[in-house]
């Protein structure tokens, strides 16, 4: 069995959580041979005849979906490792402005910069946008999370590579919440630094914006099980992935609404900074996009202008 | 112009490639280091509500995002005008030092020891922790357990071993238990031993490091406190080549000290000092700084470290024993604070509310270096500014001229072989160099290692 870790644009941590099997590590290269992961290993082009590959990062240059590509032809299982191959990520939020203003700022517009700085030419350009390698190439299998975490990864890894497919939850973020509902009077939305949050009752009910309703599990609730309202890091929730008229932005609304009381229009008009709260992770991805209600398209389309 | 290309750099974090330009006597005419991707996070963060940013920042890099995380919480903390509790505190100092037993353990076991205990010269396939895991598997075994201690900590302390999530404005999110705090100490003692029975195989490593491959002389820069070795409380110094103090900042006043330029063959940005001169950061750079390390056994290695390399040290392979020193310093400070009785204390966190100061800079010392997060925010707290000055820009220009000092002695005939390029790898790699954290990366473009015949550039 060979394996292989193929890095697109990404912060590697999905390779750290590949480490962070820890000793389970050692089993699993007892039974499969690595065969090619830069950020490890010196092999400097992934070679033919790959059993399964885990692709992580986005697609946000040429050069990365050429090696999307390429791994695809490479490997005869491939998985879409990590937030960003599943949706875009974090990379993604880079579409909230135009490639020419974005290198633009970061090399003549900050603090320790001066306005006649050169510009980096001889370097690959951007994409138009950012896609995640879903949107352009078939994939057999996504794993979400940022990262997929060990306790989930220890179940998953071992089976993959026995040729099984492990049956596990495919609930929410709340469906691994140990917080209770309690009754929810008087609601006003908070920002998620503002006081202290109980530890008893659910964030969003005390009104915090806590994305765990529209977000898949498999993290074990750690934000909220800390007293962090929940981000969104693992993605949508599988009823917003199946259902074209389902949203993270409308489904959150919805339920804040179901919660309070309050009618959308009024929620609606307290929310904030839509882009970097309620799409941080996917932001990237042409699926999450072309649902017909997403917020996507305006959210770029406003603040690339 | 023949050009001799090595790409991806292997064993780094992140993507990055060397490129070397032979003149037609196929001598080196220069060398670059050079990085091909970017990812925008000051333009992107800004209009995001800033206390959005410690989530954020972290997936800059899934390596040191402990780092980012925690430099981004103290400039939010200036912003909404909370300074955490004495327990906060020490639970934050305590994620730090965690980060630093993770990357530093990962770095000197995982990714730059198969060069020296495999060998630098054998074959690619076989020079990894794989490899190392086949040849030495005690060895491995211990880097995989002391590693895990530091995932562990980050894990009960931060909410998540990567991309942790509770340091918040004001302090951290929830008080470490008592059970988690005697498990953590139990691991931590255990991680202390491990690291002191690797110092007796680090050390053999003194005496065999080559002090000539990439040579460069630069100033340093990195924290101390009260002429301690310190990693998030303390003042930056800044001294020469010679090791001539030039200076010292602690908040935003950094920009007057250094300047950051760019060039067009690289997405990397350089820093220098504002008197032009160029500087490095990171482990050599806080041992040359600091009198002492403040802890018995790292500072019994620091004395081994400068009796072989002096007070004040160039060579930069003689990072990696420095970064040794500091692993061992992190093992100890962590059992300290883990038994401190404050470090279970249930205040934790001052409650925040509206914006207080309108600048934030948060400056604290991360593994690869000192790292900087500047935010401005309009009076709702939306962020209108946004500068992020991390480790691996400052040392940029130190990596690049290694680059080629090493290129010049290694390319013989016009010609790189496998081995000799991964002796310029081994260089780049002692600097520990962390691209997704430098360009806060988009991507890459690879070549594969191979010789190009008559390129004209």
């Amino acid at each position: 069995m060979k394996i292989a870790i193929e890095e697109l644009a990404g912060c590697s941590g999905c390779t750290i959580a590949i480490l962070d099997l820890h000793e389970a590590l050692l089993e699993i290269v007892e039974k499969a041979e690595i065969v090619y992961a830069p950020v490890i290993m010196d092999v400097k082009e992934p070679p033919d005849g790959i059993d399964i590959a885990f692709v992580t990062g986005a697609v946000r240059n040429r050069e990365n979906e050429e090696r999307l590509k390429q791994i695809r032809k490479k490997a005869k299982t491939l998985v879409a490792f990590g937030t960003c191959a599943c949706y875009g990520g974090i990379s993604g939020l880079s579409m909230l402005d135009s490639p020419e203003h974005l290198i633009q700022h970061v090399f003549r517009g900050v603090a320790t910069t001066r306005p006649d700085a050169s510009l980096p030419q001889e370097v690959p350009q951007f994409l138009y946008r950012a896609f995640a390698v879903g949107d352009l190439a078939r994939m057999d299998y996504y794993i979400t999370g940022c990262p997929p975490k060990e306790m989930y990864l220890s179940k998953i890894l071992p089976a993959l590579l026995a040729g099984k497919v492990p049956a596990l939850s495919k609930k929410s973020v709340c469906s691994e919440c140990d917080r209770i509902m309690g009754s929810v009077e008087g609601w006003k939305l908070k920002r998620r630094h503002e006081g202290v949050p109980d530890r008893e009752h659910c964030l969003l009910g005390q009104g915090y914006l806590c994305f765990g309703a529209v977000t898949f599990g498999r993290c074990g609730a750690s934000c909220p099980h800390s007293n962090v309202p929940c981000h969104g890091c693992n993605g949508p929730s599988l009823d917003i992935l199946r259902e074209p008229c389902r949203d993270i932005y409308n489904m959150m609304i919805r339920r804040i609404a179901d919660l309070t009381g309050h009618t959308e229009a009024e929620i609606e008009k307290e929310m904030y900074d839509v882009a970097h709260t309620f799409y941080p992770f996917t932001i990237g991805s042409l699926i999450m996009e072309d649902k017909g209600i997403s917020k996507i398209r305006d959210l770029v389309r406003e603040r690339s202008r | 112009m023949t050009q001799i290309t090595i790409s991806p750099v292997t064993r780094i974090e992140g993507h990055a490639q060397v490129r070397i330009w032979l003149n037609a006597q196929k001598e080196v005419e220069r060398a670059h280091f050079s990085v091909v991707e970017l990812r925008g996070f000051e333009k992107f963060l800004i209009g995001a509500a800033v206390e959005e940013a410690p989530r954020i920042t972290p997936r800059i890099c899934g390596i040191c995002p402990t780092s980012h995380h925690l430099a981004s919480a103290q400039a939010v903390d200036q912003i909404f005008g909370v300074t955490p509790p004495d327990t906060g505190r020490k639970l934050r100092e305590l994620l730090t030092h965690a980060q630093f037993i993770h990357s530093h353990a990962m770095h000197f076991f995982m990714l730059a020891a198969p060069d020296f205990l495999i060998g630098h010269d054998a074959p690619a396939s076989e020079r990894n922790m794989l490899g190392l895991a086949k040849q030495s598997p005690a060895i491995a075994r211990n880097a995989i357990e002391v590693r895990k201690l530091g995932q562990r900590i980050t894990e009960a302390v931060g909410g998540k071993p990567i991309h942790p999530s509770n340091a918040v404005p004001g302090g951290v999110s929830r008080p470490l238990e008592e059970g988690q705090r005697a498990a953590l100490l139990t691991m931590a003692r255990q991680g202390l031993a491990i690291a002191e029975q690797g110092w007796e195989l680090a050390r053999t490593l003194l005496d065999s490091t080559d002090l000539t491959l990439g040579a460069v002389e630069t100033g340093f820069s990195g924290m101390c406190r009260d002429g301690k070795h310190s990693l998030c409380e303390g003042t930056v110094q800044i001294a020469g080549k010679d090791g001539k103090p030039l200076g010292s900042f602690t908040g935003a006043d950094y920009v007057q000290h250094i300047q950051e330029y760019s060039e067009p063959w690289s997405y990397l940005k350089f820093v220098k000092l504002a008197s032009g001169e160029h500087y490095r950061v990171g482990p050599q750079a806080r041992l040359n700084l600091c009198r002492e390390m403040g802890t018995p056994l790292a500072d019994a290695a620091l004395k081994e470290y400068r009796a072989r390399f002096g007070a004040y040290v160039q060579a930069p392979l003689a990072a990696n024993l420095a970064r040794y020193v500091e692993f061992l310093a992190s093992c100890e400070r962590t059992i300290q604070l883990l038994e401190d009785p404050a470090i279970t204390g249930t205040k934790v966190r001052e409650p925040a509310g509206a914006v207080v100061n309108r600048r934030g800079v948060g400056i604290l010392e991360a593994p690869r270096g000192t790292l900087i997060h500047d935010y401005t925010v309009d009076e709702r707290g939306f962020i209108e500014q946004c500068n992020l000055i991390v480790a691996t820009c400052q040392n940029s220009w130190a990596i690049d001229r290694s680059v080629e000092q090493a290129a010049r002695g290694l390319v013989r005939d016009g010609v790189l072989t496998e081995a000799a390029g991964n002796r310029i790898e081994m260089v780049i790699r002692s600097y520990d160099p962390c691209i997704s954290c430098a360009t806060h990366s988009i991507g890459r473009k690879p070549v594969a290692f191979e010789v190009l015949d008559a390129i004209n550039i």
